[in-house]
C-alpha cells in the first residue's frame, strides 16, 4: 500500500489547500482548516475518500470535549502510529478534508488517522473514511438551531452503527442517549466517563418514560440500564479492562481525566500499550488555546472555551481561584444563533467574584447574571473587559467564535481588512 | 388566593430544551421585587402537577418527552382546573402544541392535545421554522410593544375559527407560513413560538401577564435590572426587524 495516487486536478486542488491553509494560518486569519478545506471540497468533492485511502481511522465524536479527547488521542497514539489529524476544532467535511490534504502524498504506512467529527456529521462523515474505531462521548443540547434535537442525533448515530458492524465503539456508558447509539453496534467497550448535564437524558430513548438517575447505575422500567464499565475512573487512577494507570494530566479539571479514560478505551481496542499513552497525554498542556494560561498586560489568564450548559459545568470546576472572569457570549453560526441555553447555566455559582458580560450577546448574559444575582459590568469587547479587571488572576470563558476572536487579538494581526476578505470568501463559497 | 404566589414550572425535565425555564424565574424574580412573596416550584416527572398555582409555564421540548408531557396533562387536567380557578398559564412552542387540539406525535401521526386553544399544528414537510421572530401583539395585548423572540420548530399551527392568536408576524414564521401570525390568547392563557426565554426578551409581555392574575402592577422603575432588560430589548428589534 501506502502512497495514494491522485489525477492532476486532484493534485492542483491539494496544492491550492496547503497554500491557502498556510495563507490563512500565517495572516492570523485563523487555524487554517475551514476555509480551505472548504475550497478543497468545491474543486474535489470526493477528496475524503480518496485522500484517506488505506488510513484506518478513529473519530471522536459527542457534544462537549471532542477537540481536547481528539488532542489527547493524537498524543497517546503518536508512540505507536504516525497521526494524521484535525486538532484545531474544524470537525466538519472541511476540516477533515483539509487534515487529509495537509499529508496527502506522504506514505500512510503506520498512519492512523484521528479525527474529532461534529455530532451531526458522524453518519455523514464516517461512511467516507476506513473508519475502524468510534468513540460516543456525550449528547446534550448544544446549537439547537442547527444540529437536531439530542434524541434524533442518537438515533442517526444508532443508524450509522447498525449499517457498519465491523466499526469498533468506544461510549460513554454515564449517558444514556450514547448508550442508545452505542446498542447499534455488537463491539462496544463501555468507558465511565461521567455525565455533567442531566437535562437532556431524563426520558428514556428507548420508551419515553423515566430514567432514574438516583443509584450510581442509572436504569429506566423498560428494562434500558447503565452496561457495566469496561473502563472506569476513581480520582486519578483509570483501571482499564484490570489494569491500572495514573493520569497525571496537565490539563485542568477532572472532566479532562474522563477524557482520558475514553482514550485510554481508544487504546485498548487498538492494542496500544496504555502505560505509554498515560505518559504521553501527560505532556499536553494546551488544546487550540484552551486551558493554558495567557499574560495580557499583567493579568495571568485562563484560557477556556465553554459553548453550552454541560461545559459550563466543567468551566465551573476550572475557573478555581481566579478573583476575577470575563464571559465573553456571540451567536454567529458556529456558536448557535439562540443563546437562550444561557438560562440553563447556573451562573449563580459565579457569587463573590468580579464578572464582567463581554461579547456580541453580552446584553443577553447581561440579563441573564441579573436574574442569577452576579452583581457585574458589560463591556463587550472581551480583551477591553480583561484589562478592566481588578485582579491579576483572571478565567476568560468564551463561547465558540468569541473564544477564537480573543485569540486572534492577542495574535495582534487581527486586521479588519482580513476579516472582510474572510466573510467575502465565505459568502462565495456558500 | 393565599399570601404567598406559587410558580409553576410543569414538567421541566420533559419541556425545558430551550432555556424557557427562564419564564418562570424572570416572573418570579419580578413578583419579588414588587413586594410578593413567591414559591417557585419546578414540578418534575416525579412530583405530579401541583394544583392552586397562580402561573403555571410549559417549556419547548423534543418530540418524545413532548408526547409524554402531553399524556402525563390530560390525566387530571390540573392546568384546566387551574385556570378556571384564575390562574394564569405560559406555553412556548412544544407546550403551546400540546394545548392545541392536536399535534404531531413521535410516530409522527396525530395526538390529542389539551384542547384548551382552538388550534391544530400539523405536520409540514418543507424547511424548519428557524431564526428570530418579532411580533406585533394584536386583540387584549394590543397597546404592548412590539415582542421579539426565537423561534425553532417543524410543526405548523392552524387557528381555527374563533382562536385569537398572540400578535401578527413581522419577521419570522410564527404559527404558519401564511397566516402571519403567531401564538394564541385565551383569557389569561398565551402560547408562543418565541423562545429567548420570551419573558426575558420582553418583559412588558411578562408584567403583562402577571397582571391578569394580580391587577395592575407598579412599575420597577430605572433599577439597574430594568435598564439591562432595555439593552436587550432595543438590540434585538434595531438588529432584526428594519421596516
Amino acid at each position: 500500500m501506502s502512497r495514494v495516487a491522485l489525477g492532476l486536478n486532484a493534485n492542483i486542488a491539494v496544492g491550492l489547500t496547503r497554500v491557502a491553509s498556510w495563507a490563512v494560518r500565517s495572516l492570523g486569519a485563523g487555524d487554517g482548516g475551514v476555509l480551505p478545506g472548504r475550497i478543497l471540497l468545491r474543486l474535489y468533492p470526493d477528496a475524503i475518500t480518496e485522500l484517506s485511502r488505506s488510513l484506518p481511522c478513529v473519530i471522536v465524536s459527542g457534544t462537549n470535549a471532542k477537540t481536547t479527547t481528539t488532542a489527547l488521542a493524537k498524543e497517546a497514539l503518536s508512540g505507536s502510529f504516525e497521526v494524521v489529524s484535525n486538532t484545531t476544532g474544524a470537525n466538519m467535511e472541511g476540516g477533515v478534508a483539509c487534515a487529509l490534504a495537509l499529508q496527502a502524498g506522504r506514505s500512510l504506512e503506520r498512519s492512523i488517522g484521528v479525527f474529532e467529527v461534529d455530532e451531526a456529521y458522524l453518519p455523514v462523515i464516517a461512511p467516507q473514511l476506513e473508519t475502524k474505531v468510534v468513540a460516543l462521548l456525550n449528547l446534550s443540547r448544544d446549537q439547537l438551531d442547527r444540529v437536531s434535537e439530542t434524541r434524533l442525533t442518537s438515533a442517526k448515530w444508532r443508524a450509522f452503527l447498525e449499517e457498519h458492524p465491523a466499526v469498533k465503539v468506544v461510549a460513554n456508558c454515564d449517558d444514556p442517549l450514547v448508550v442508545f447509539a452505542a446498542n447499534g453496534s455488537a463491539s462496544v467497550l463501555w468507558v465511565s466517563a461521567g455525565l455533567n448535564f442531566v437535562q437532556d437524558a431524563r426520558s428514556c430513548p428507548t420508551c419515553g418514560g423515566e430514567i432514574d438517575f438516583s443509584k450510581s447505575r442509572w436504569f429506566c422500567s423498560c428494562g434500558f440500564s447503565r452496561p457495566e464499565p469496561d473502563v472506569e475512573v476513581d480520582g486519578k487512577i483509570i483501571s482499564v479492562c484490570g489494569k491500572t494507570v495514573e493520569a497525571e494530566l496537565a490539563l485542568p479539571g477532572s472532566c479532562n481525566v474522563s477524557n482520558a479514560a475514553m482514550v485510554l478505551g481508544i487504546c485498548e481496542v487498538l492494542g496500544v500499550d496504555i502505560d505509554s499513552a498515560a505518559r504521553r497525554m501527560s505532556y499536553v498542556a494546551e488544546v487550540a488555546g484552551r486551558y493554558k494560561r495567557v499574560n495580557i498586560d499583567g493579568h495571568s489568564v485562563r484560557m477556556l472555551l465553554s459553548k453550552n450548559p454541560a461545559g459550563w459545568v466543567e468551566v465551573f470546576d476550572m475557573v478555581g481561584n481566579d478573583p476575577s472572569v470575563v464571559v465573553a457570549i456571540n451567536a454567529q453560526i458556529a456558536d448557535g444563533r439562540d443563546p437562550s441555553w444561557l438560562w440553563d447555566v447556573p451562573f449563580e455559582q459565579l457569587f463573590g467574584r468580579e464578572v464582567f458580560a463581554s461579547g456580541e450577546r453580552a446584553f443577553d448574559l447581561s440579563v441573564r447574571l441579573h436574574y442569577a444575582g452576579i452583581s457585574h459590568r458589560v463591556v463587550k469587547d472581551p480583551l477591553e473587559a480583561i484589562r478592566s479587571c481588578r485582579c491579576g488572576e483572571v478565567s476568560f470563558v468564551g463561547n465558540y467564535t468569541s473564544f477564537q476572536a480573543l485569540r486572534r487579538q492577542l495574535k495582534n494581526k487581527d486586521q479588519p481588512v482580513l476579516t472582510e476578505i474572510r466573510r467575502l470568501a465565505d459568502r462565495i463559497l456558500r | 388566593m393565599s399570601d404567598t404566589i406559587r410558580v409553576v414550572s410543569v414538567l421541566p425535565d420533559l419541556l425545558g430544551t430551550y432555556g424557557d425555564s427562564g419564564n418562570a424565574i424572570v416572573a418570579s424574580k419580578r413578583l419579588a421585587l414588587r413586594g410578593y412573596q413567591v414559591e417557585l416550584i419546578n414540578a418534575g416527572l416525579k412530583d405530579g402537577i401541583p394544583s392552586g398555582g397562580d402561573f403555571y409555564f410549559v417549556g419547548g421540548g423534543e418530540d418524545g418527552p413532548q408526547s409524554k408531557a402531553a399524556e402525563l396533562l390530560r390525566v387530571d387536567a390540573v392546568v384546566e382546573r387551574a385556570l378556571e380557578s384564575g390562574a394564569g398559564l405560559l406555553a412556548v412552542c412544544a407546550g403551546f402544541q400540546i394545548l392545541g387540539e392536536s399535534f404531531i406525535g413521535p410516530n409522527l401521526k396525530p395526538q390529542a392535545g389539551i384542547g384548551l386553544f382552538s388550534c391544530r399544528t400539523h405536520r409540514f414537510d418543507g424547511p424548519r421554522s428557524v431564526g428570530e421572530l418579532i411580533v406585533e401583539p394584536v386583540g387584549s395585548l394590543a397597546g404592548l410593544p412590539l415582542l421579539t423572540g426565537y423561534e425553532n420548530h417543524q410543526g405548523v399551527t392552524e387557528l381555527l375559527p374563533g382562536a385569537v392568536p398572540l400578535g401578527g408576524v413581522l419577521v419570522g414564521n410564527g404559527n404558519n407560513f401564511e397566516g402571519r401570525s403567531d401564538g394564541a390568547v385565551l383569557g389569561r392563557a398565551i402560547g408562543t413560538y418565541m423562545h429567548g426565554p420570551v419573558f426575558a426578551r420582553n418583559p412588558a409581555l411578562c408584567d403583562h401577564f402577571l397582571s391578569l392574575v394580580l391587577g395592575e402592577l407598579a412599575p420597577l422603575g430605572a433599577i439597574p435590572l430594568e435598564e439591562a432588560h432595555r439593552a436587550l430589548y432595543d438590540e434585538r428589534i434595531s438588529e432584526v426587524y428594519k421596516p
